[in-house]
């Protein structure tokens, strides 16, 4: 417990801490069981990036797999199952494995083998965050191992064509989701009011599937109808990664936000500007309109211009 | 199958009833079948047994290659064969017979999860011990595997049949597992299966679901099965009332009908 905890995952984008499901499983424990975790995210100049990333080191030890992350997690007294039952325990294992057999094959196909998403979002996303030589080989086979564990744990005889395969994960996908809504139900977690290992893994796999824009969305279409999982994935999302979110999105969104500032800022002033003028008015009818002092010119204040000179 | 086909083959099913002649393949009992595959044709035969309907089991060496996706068992109703337990399931639902009737959405999801459980746990576990764990694999499964069948044909089938599942273990992350944790993992699998037990007769309390028979066929091959260490039925062992759930599932429905001890 005072050895610092590192995790090492991929980075985060379109809302997310993370965009890879297993790192945002143990990113997520971390934050429910209120584990110390320093994350490191892979970027251009960090090695060792090999695939079997998440990984927790700690001063002696090198964790591999979010289960056996999570396992070593509990043993340091980071439990965020404290509070459950039995029978709950079990639960959770079971609708574990039901997660990994019939969601995460369609997870999977939708991130890496469907074509275009895979060469419009993903391919680009992922190469973007590994240095060079390897970010030509490494996303490609992170897709073969997709393509393949999806082979060979779904596409036996009489599937021989994938699009046939498809067809089959997609409806099991579906199915699952649908179980899933139906026994999550109107309460905020799975077990109550405290997140558990369950929520986490929900989470893990959900989030992405929700917040990734992709070209091709069939499942993520089907997702967004059930509102009850939207609504679980976005309250996790505001109550336990808003603090950290301003550091681990990428630029793109900080710009985002300053515009936004930017543009609060320039609307509250500008009320303020028209009360002033409003109250001159009134106390001098006959003084010609005052002349607003001209912003300086960026595009969101260019906008704020014209709206200053349609106003009387 | 594929959907259009599916749908198509449920049509068909839902217009006949079962008939007296319907027949249960699987391989050879003595000699050839595996832990693996005697599990899934013993819960497919619980499964039945508990609808009430009759089936004739008839062992033949070929029946892997008989079966319409692969996997044993299969069963041959009508003029329809139809293999593993799921689509079985759901072919006799499509009959009017149906064990799982009474729950409601959330015990539905429950049943589903935990045969998921099952087989990602318990059966891969099983497969691993039969095809990647080498004491066993020598001793017993390349010899019984390709029994029926003559010299060389008996070593290269059980070759290819043990590169394909190493294949599939690596694809799935247990390429690298050792035995003792794969035995964890089992151990873990039946941990959560007593406690979702408890103290009732069956799952889902009063009346047996596919569940039931699910994990009856894997318990049962894993109690009476003998391989070349202990440690599997072992694990299961430490849990009596799983042990008591077997032992009533096969006195009320195997022995009770007059189908006598299952060997």
């Amino acid at each position: 417990m005072a050895a610092p905890l590192e995790l090492s995952c991929w980075g985060g984008g379109w809302g997310l801490p993370s965009v890879h499901s297993e790192s945002l499983v143990v990113m997520a424990y971390a934050k429910f069981s209120g584990a110390p975790l320093k994350v490191n995210v892979i970027d251009n100049t960090w090695r060792g990036s090999r695939g079997d990333v998440p990984i927790l080191t700690t001063e002696d030890n090198v964790v591999s797999q979010p289960a056996k992350i999570l396992n070593f997690l509990r043993k340091q007294k980071y439990n965020a199952d404290y509070e459950l039952s039995a029978k709950q325990g079990a639960d959770t294992l079971a609708y574990i494995a039901l997660l990994e057999e019939k969601l995460l094959p369609a997870v999977l196909h939708t991130f890496w083998v469907e074509s275009d998403n895979y060469f419009t979002v993903t391919k680009p996303w992922f190469a973007s965050q590994i240095p060079f030589p390897l970010s030509l080989i490494l996303p490609g086979r992170m897709s073969r191992g997709a393509l393949n564990r999806i082979l060979l744990t779904r596409g036996q005889p009489p599937l021989y064509h994938l699009r046939e395969v498809e067809a089959q994960i997609y409806r099991d996908a579906k199915e699952c989701l649908n179980l899933l809504s139906n026994r999550l139900g109107t309460s905020q977690f799975f077990f109550g009011n405290t997140p558990s290992t369950l929520d986490a893994y929900v989470f893990g796999f959900l989030a992405p599937l929700y917040k990734v824009r992709f070209p091709k969305i069939q499942l993520q279409e089907h997702l967004k109808q059930l509102s009850n999982l939207c609504r679980f994935c976005d309250d996790i999302l505001s109550s336990y990664f808003r603090i950290s979110l301003g550091g681990i999105s990428p630029a793109g969104q900080d710009m985002v936000d300053a515009n936004l500032q930017k543009l609060t800022q320039l609307v509250n002033k500008e009320s303020n500007l028209i009360e002033k003028m409003d109250d001159n008015l009134r106390q001098s009818p006959q003084l010609p309109p005052r002349k607003l002092p001209t912003l300086k010119l960026t595009p969101a204040e260019e906008e704020n211009n014209s709206f200053q000179r349609l106003s009387p | 199958m594929s959907l259009v086909a599916e749908a198509f083959v449920s049509q068909i099913a839902a217009a006949e009833p079962w008939p007296e002649n319907a027949t249960l393949y699987q391989q050879l009992k003595g000699e050839q079948i595996l832990l693996s595959d005697n599990a899934a044709s013993l819960a497919v035969q619980a499964f039945l047994q508990m609808c009430n309907l009759p089936i004739k089991v008839v062992c033949r060496a070929n029946a892997e290659y008989m079966s319409p996706s692969g996997k044993v068992p299969f069963i041959h109703v009508g003029n329809q064969v139809v293999s593993e337990l799921g689509p079985i399931v759901q072919f006799v639902k499509a009959k009017g017979h149906s064990l799982s009737d009474g729950l409601d959405e959330v015990q539905k999801a429950e049943m589903k999860a935990y045969m998921e459980l099952v087989n990602n746990m318990l059966l891969t576990a099983e497969l691993y011990l039969q095809w990647c764990d080498e004491a066993t694999v020598g001793e017993i499964t390349h010899a019984r595997y390709g029994s029926p069948y003559p010299w060389p044909l008996n070593h290269i089938l059980a070759y290819q049949k043990q590169w394909e599942i190493k294949r599939k273990m690596k694809a799935i992350g247990w390429g690298k597992k050792t035995l003792d944790q794969v035995l964890e993992d089992v151990d873990q699998c039946c941990q959560a299966l007593s406690q979702r037990l408890g103290t009732q007769p069956y799952f889902f309390n009063k009346q047996p679901t596919e569940l039931d028979a699910l994990v009856f066929g894997h318990l049962y091959t894993i109690l009476t099965t003998q391989l070349t260490n202990d440690e599997l039925s072992e694990k299961v062992k430490n849990y009596s009332n799983l042990l008591a759930f077997c032992r009533r599932i096969e006195q009320h429905y195997f022995e009770d009908r007059g189908k006598g001890r299952l060997s």
